[in-house]
């Protein structure tokens, strides 16, 4: 829970690692805050912007709001999938409108459209065990979480579970595993999250970032 | 059958300078607490659940450590401890005097979702501020809190300040029911600017949309007296403009004494506990990332146990104040441990421990060493 006082002149932004990682830089770079391309390509998970106020650090999407909550990183960007399943307790000033992709949950194509039956306990597999069970709950049916870390479209297939709850954004995946959504729990883009002691301690700075974010939105 | 060398999780074990840090923390602010005329109070352990469901509301005393007594009656290790104070001041201290100020420092235990939070043993130090509605008491104990927090070499702390009549006003003009309510606390409190300009438009039609911009913002960012304002510009309702006109009335008296950099207003605040009516806030500080204090004016909870009554209070997290601490110096760690003299009882007994009796008769610090 330490907060990141060594570096208190600039703003620590988590990133998540991988395809939100180019988006987020694109719109960073679009607001004025550049990194050096020689810094991205290097392995290093800790790089300065060009003007040096900002210190970016790369991190597993799922982390983001972790570093984040403990105030490690002042500011994160992350999906609403990966800040509703952590429960991180953080600000989420903007909707940077990246990342689009739906919270879904799907079965096999013969399936679909039949009722849960109240009483039996169904199987959901997934990456997301908060958000299903909450899901499942709200709708006063049993649930067992099957929690995979990956390929959670197989899980249906070979018998594993009855449901899953997971990301889609084309929708291709499902479908050439002969699955299809039942219901989309919620749509998810990335968010701007900030720590809630950085958004006083660092008020000025956090607020300029903001209000140059939502400029090049 | 478990193994002896396992430990529950979230238990917490301090020694060597951990100790004396947290000790020095407590001793400092009680001795401030002391110093505003706060008298300590000791409180019990555990308590009946139903205690704490009623100060805290039943959602968050779910998340109690609970257990039950020989008649059957459901008891919790406490979760708080205001609760337990303003029964007390309801039951016991009928016919004292009023204002009465009482400190505290102690141990609460919360029973969370082990993937949330680390740790579920927490130690609190506060005070509570009990008899007296006004700005006056909630003045003194921001000025307690201020003193606490500069006796420990926290200079750099922001108090944020908030009053929930801003947010229940807002609430009331637009008539939201009690789901509505519930999630245009969220929005606010998470800062979510899209979402609430969405809910604002569907709830808030009649409204101009330009005042609708303008609450967005005022929620969006904490602020000086600018933060005042803007407020004063947007709310028409006269619940919230009260609420303003105190933390106004608040900020200049702050201001006149010096303190203006240490405290904002942030009426995105809207109040972490159920039992807060008035004055809100919440304290951070540099050295730590998240809050390391909060408080507020609750002037029903005492009511709940028998007559009504006003109160403010804060508690402080003795963990983050020593966790803020732990980074930089410890100039008390080494004075309170001075160099001990070695006393030998490999010869004569009695002529060594009568070395040692001598030595602490003095107060010097012995250490006794067999061979």
């Amino acid at each position: 829970m330490r907060g990141n006082e060594k570096t208190n002149n600039g703003l620590t932004i988590a990133l998540s690692k991988g395809r939100m990682q180019d988006d987020a830089l694109e719109i960073f770079g679009r607001a004025g805050i550049a990194v050096d391309e020689a810094d991205l390509h290097s392995r290093r998970l800790l790089v300065k912007s060009a003007d040096q106020r900002f210190n970016f650090i790369f991190v597993k999407p799922s982390d983001v709001p972790t570093y984040v909550e403990y105030g490690v990183a002042d500011v994160g960007v992350c999906g609403l999938d990966v800040l509703m399943e952590s429960r991180a307790d953080v600000h989420e000033p903007l909707d940077l409108l990246i990342g689009r992709c739906s919270i879904a949950v799907a079965g096999r194509r013969e399936v679909v459209g039949q009722d849960y039956n109240l009483l039996a306990t169904v199987r959901v597999a997934t990456k997301y065990p908060r958000i299903a069970t909450a899901y499942f709950q709200e709708r006063g049916i049993p649930i067992e979480v099957v929690t995979l870390s990956g390929s959670v479209e197989l899980a249906p297939v070979l018998g594993l579970s009855d449901r899953i709850v997971d990301l889609v954004e084309t929708g291709r995946t499902l479908k050439e595993n002969g699955l299809e959504v039942i219901d989309i729990i919620t749509e998810s883009t990335a968010r701007l999250i900030v720590n809630r002691a950085s958004f006083h301690l660092k008020r000025a700075i956090v607020r300029d970032l903001v209000n140059e974010l939502t400029k090049v939105l | 059958m478990t193994s002896i060398t396992k430990i529950p999780a979230g238990v917490q074990y301090f020694f060597d300078d951990e100790v004396r840090l947290r000790r020095s923390i407590e001793q400092k602010a009680m001795k401030v607490f002391s110093g505003w005329s706060y008298d300590e109070i000791i409180l019990p352990m555990f308590d009946y659940q139903e205690l704490f469901a009623r100060g805290m509301g039943e959602q968050k005393a779910s998340h109690t450590y609970r257990f039950v007594d020989r008649e059957g009656a459901l008891l919790a290790l406490r979760p708080e401890l205001t609760s337990l104070v303003a029964r007390t001041v309801a039951t016991r201290f009928k016919t004292k005097p009023r204002p009465i100020r009482l400190s505290y420092s102690g141990e609460v235990f919360r029973y969370d979702d082990p993937a949330e939070r680390a740790v579920r043993e927490f130690h609190q130090i506060g005070i509570e501020h009990i008899g007296e509605p006004g700005i006056v008491a909630d003045i003194e104990v921001l000025l307690v809190a201020s003193e606490v927090l500069t006796t420990l070499g926290l200079r750099d702390f922001r108090i944020a300040l908030s009053h929930v009549d801003f947010f229940n006003g807002v609430a009331a003009f637009l008539k939201l029911r009690k789901k509505e309510r519930a999630l245009l606390r969220s929005l606010i409190d998470r800062r979510n600017s899209h979402a609430l300009a969405d809910f604002l438009e569907q709830v808030a039609p009649q409204v101009e949309p330009d005042r609708r911009v303008g609450f967005c913002r005022l929620t969006q960012t904490a602020g000086k007296e600018d933060a005042i304002e803007h407020a004063n510009q947007i709310i028409i309702n006269d619940r919230s403009r009260a609420a303003v006109d105190h933390l106004a009335r608040i900020y200049s008296t702050l201001t006149a004494l010096g303190l203006r950099d240490n405290f904002d207003i942030d009426l995105g605040d809207t109040g972490s506990q159920k039992y807060y009516t008035g004055l809100v806030f919440k304290v951070f500080v540099p050295e730590w990332g998240v809050e390391i204090g909060s408080g507020g004016r609750y002037d029903e909870l005492i009511g709940s146990f028998g007559m009504p009554e006003a109160a403010v209070g804060f508690s402080f997290s003795l963990d983050g104040i020593a966790g803020a601490l732990a980074g930089s110096a410890r100039p008390d760690a080494s004075n309170s441990s001075p160099t001990a003299h070695q006393i030998n009882c490999a010869a004569d007994l009695a002529t060594a421990f009568g070395d040692a009796l001598e030595k602490r008769a003095e107060e010097k610090r012995v250490k006794i060493s067999a061979r």
